[in-house]
């Protein structure tokens, strides 16, 4: 854990892209916010992994919003079921409920369909707001972190010699 | 920034990195297929039971696609310590191209070595069901309800208000108060003395001679005057015959009811020392109420079991706010086929050594899709434990809820050394009997309703316990070699009540009532006497008050008829006559 949260302190000091961070943290979080046992994980794994996307940031972020995911259930379950009791969209999922390709994806699950809903619907602020973290990182706040006593104290224990050893 | 640019969109390692990585999952599934489908099974069923479900062992097979269960336990949530259902072994043939297709069709399903109400090795979790204290405690208070003590004597005495010094009382007071009243009125009565004077004096008036007209005038007014007097007395002689016959109506009955005092007191004692009778009602039902409920979960297993399971699993309002468990919704369309399904089943019920095979046909909760119901069926003659078995039924779940019916007839089943109470006080074992049972149940919209009879045969009840109701009831047991049960089924699908009754509650009531009686026989004998005693010194009081009334009548009587006659004398004719007389004497002589 040590060593992975090293990886992405060095990716954030690094030049790796910014954008290639903030990717990073939406498909984690999306990834991390649905039921892990989907086909459309499937697929943000493969994009994780054959895009240029940082994957310490991907899997620190899959880490801790599988943490929230345990909070947001209820409101997962509310939004899905709502959703799907929804008589508007009844003949919807009427027609996906009968295709064997549709029901793989479990969109019929209150859980499943609310998280991802909510992940597809946090994406571009938290891509956004990840970018504009990373940036201002770059610009302000790591010359500043450094300095900071207590950083300098942890520079002195084992993870700054983790993180040191990454650096090469 | 220039390293950034010779860098490509792709990583072409992760397309490896990912066939790897989808290559462990699938292998590590694989291997594990077992492992995951068994924990999920315990998960789902559990949901579905409301408690915990175990299984011991999953095996797959690919061809052709079958699925094994094995040492399923299902925890009753009403008594976690028991299973409500263990399964030995579980075996289906699986279709492949209906699984693919997303629906979960079994052509044949064979169930083996089911077993109902088994304790288990340690309790169940339940998830929402009675505590084991509220159970016990309910219990507890049926046989409360029964555990009474024979009541003593003196009890009885403190609480039953004794009317045989109430009626003395009365009595007394009663006759003291005609006393009384004879009294004020026999005062107004004419004398002896006056009767005579006016006997006199109407004689006087009626006999003397008339002179003239004038005197004739004059004695019919006396006479008048006399006649008055005389109504006025007659009236007073009226008052008091009616006075003697109220007093004499109101001390004969206070005799009649100090005759009747001392029984009906005594009958009141009785009644107080015979036991309550709600709680004789209970008997058949306490007795045989945990056995009979104990059969009824084979009957009702149908119901019990399968129904709240399929219900549940159709039901897509529940919650599920657990990670990763949620609401499956179902869209599917009015003439779609199920997603779950059972073609035949054959369940495999063991009863000790006994097998009994029960054939099923399209289990499913999706009946409406199927457009037939779940039907089940059994039969078995000539078994080791029961000459003959018939059980036919249907169920089905539709839009406007749970609909289904049973019925069955079991005829010689040989029951052995079963348990009836095992508690300390009260310890009772059916030795040995033969039963007969057969009725019939129906489920209405969620409500059970049906009934059935239970006639044991060759009944010896071995039943003991330390105190005096236990050792009476045990007594009472001993002594029954016939018994029939009438069961009434009601309540909601998921608890059933059984209500049941017998000729039991009678026998057993009248034994405990005469015994009851019998233990206080001697005091109740001296009782008897000392209110009789009683009773009898007061009616020999009484008795010559009685005479003296019926003297009085008589006395009242004679007077009465001597006024009446007085009444009806006639001055007229008699002196007017004599007058006449006088006047022609005058006239024949001049």
């Amino acid at each position: 854990m040590l060593t992975l949260l090293a990886k992405l302190l060095k990716a954030l000091n690094s030049e790796t892209g910014a954008w290639a961070l903030a990717f990073a943290f939406v498909l984690g979080m999306m990834i991390g916010f649905t039921p892990f046992w989907r086909v459309h994980n499937v697929l943000i794994l493969l994009f994780a992994l054959i895009f240029r996307v940082n994957l310490s940031a991907f899997i620190v972020s899959f880490l801790v919003c599988t943490g929230i995911a345990y909070l947001l259930d209820p409101v997962f379950h509310s939004v899905g079921s709502a959703w799907l009791s929804s008589e508007s969209w009844r003949g919807v999922w009427e027609g996906m409920y009968s295709s064997p390709w549709w029901r793989i994806t479990q969109f019929h699950h209150s859980i499943t369909l609310g998280s991802l809903v909510i992940s597809l619907a946090l994406a571009p602020f938290v891509a956004v707001g990840s970018y504009f973290i990373v940036v201002n990182y770059r610009l302000r706040i790591q010359k500043w972190f450094l300095k900071l006593k207590i950083v300098q104290a942890l520079r002195a224990n084992k993870f700054w010699a983790i993180y040191s050893d990454l650096r090469g | 920034m220039t390293k950034q640019l010779r860098q490509s969109t792709i990583r072409w390692p992760g397309v490896g990195a990912f066939f790897i990585i989808i290559a462990l999952l699938v292998g590590f599934s694989f291997l594990l297929l077992d492992t995951i489908i068994k924990w999920t099974l315990e998960s789902s069923l559990g949901t579905l039971n409301r408690a915990e479900v175990n299984i011991e062992s999953v095996a797959h097979g690919w061809v052709p696609l079958s699925l094994t269960v094995s040492g399923v336990q299902v925890t009753d949530p009403a008594q976690p310590e028991n299973n409500r259902v263990v399964v030995n072994e579980l075996r289906g043939d699986l279709d492949l191209g209906e699984l693919l297709v997303g629906r979960v069709i079994f052509d044949q399903l064979n169930v083996t070595g089911i077993r109902v109400n088994q304790p288990r090795r340690s309790p169940g979790e339940v998830y929402t069901q009675l505590t084991k204290d509220e159970v016990s405690q309910a219990a507890s208070e049926r046989w409360a309800s029964l555990k009474m003590e024979l009541p003593s004597m003196d009890d009885v005495m403190a609480q039953v208000d004794l009317q045989t010094d109430i009626v003395i009382e009365r009595a007394k007071t009663n006759l003291d108060e005609q006393k009384q009243k004879l009294k004020q009125t026999r005062d107004a009565l004419p004398s002896s003395e006056q009767l005579a004077e006016y006997e006199t004096k109407v004689k006087e008036l009626l006999d003397g001679d008339i002179e003239s007209a004038t005197e004739l005038a004059a004695r019919r007014e006396q006479l008048e005057a006399l006649k008055a007097r005389f109504r006025a007395d007659r009236d007073s002689v009226k008052a008091f015959k009616t006075q003697v016959e109220t007093a004499k109506e109101i001390v004969q009955s206070d005799i009649s009811a100090l005759r009747q005092a001392p029984e009906e007191d005594l009958q009141k004692i009785k009644s107080f020392m015979s036991f309550d009778a709600t709680g004789l009602e209970n008997i058949t039902a306490l007795i045989f109420g945990e056995q009979i409920r104990s059969w009824s979960k084979y009957v009702l297993l149908a119901y019990e079991q399968l129904a709240p399971m399929l219900q549940r699993a159709d039901d897509n309002t529940e919650q599920g706010p657990l990670r990763g468990e949620g609401v499956w919704f179902t869209f599917m369309e009015a003439n779609a086929p199920p997603e779950f399904l059972v073609r035949n089943a054959v369940t495999e019920f063991a009863f000790g050594e006994t097998i009994l095979d029960v054939n099923w046909q399209n289990i499913t909760h999706q009946h409406t899709q199927l457009g037939q119901p779940t039907t089940f069926q059994a039969r078995a003659d000539n078994s080791a434990i029961w000459d003959s078995f018939n059980l036919t039924g249907e169920m089905a779940l539709k839009d406007n809820g749970f609909d289904a019916r049973q019925q069955w007839q079991l005829k010689g089943a040989k029951l052995n050394d079963i348990g009836l109470s095992d508690r300390a006080e009260f310890m009772a074992t059916m030795a040995a009997t033969l039963l007969d049972s057969e009725g019939s149940v129906a489920v209405r919209n969620g409500l059970l309703d049906g009934d059935a009879s239970v006639r044991l045969a060759e009944l010896k009840i071995n039943a003991s316990g330390d105190s005096r109701w236990a050792e009476l009831l045990s007594q009472a047991l001993g002594k029954l070699n016939r018994l029939d049960i009438r069961t009434e089924i009601g309540g909601e699908l998921t608890a059933p009540t059984l209500s049941l009754n017998s000729d039991l509650d009678r026998q057993l009531g009248d034994a405990l009532r005469s015994t009851a009686t019998d233990a206080a026989q001697t005091k109740l004998a001296t009782l008897q006497q000392d209110l009789t005693a009683q009773v009898n010194a007061v009616i020999a009081d009484q008795s010559p008050e009685l005479a003296g009334l019926v003297d009085l009548e008589g006395l009242a009587s004679s007077k009465d008829a001597k006024l009446e006659d007085l009444l009806k004398s006639q001055l007229e004719d008699k002196l007017k006559d004599k007058l006449k007389d006088r006047l022609l004497k005058k006239i024949g002589g001049g």
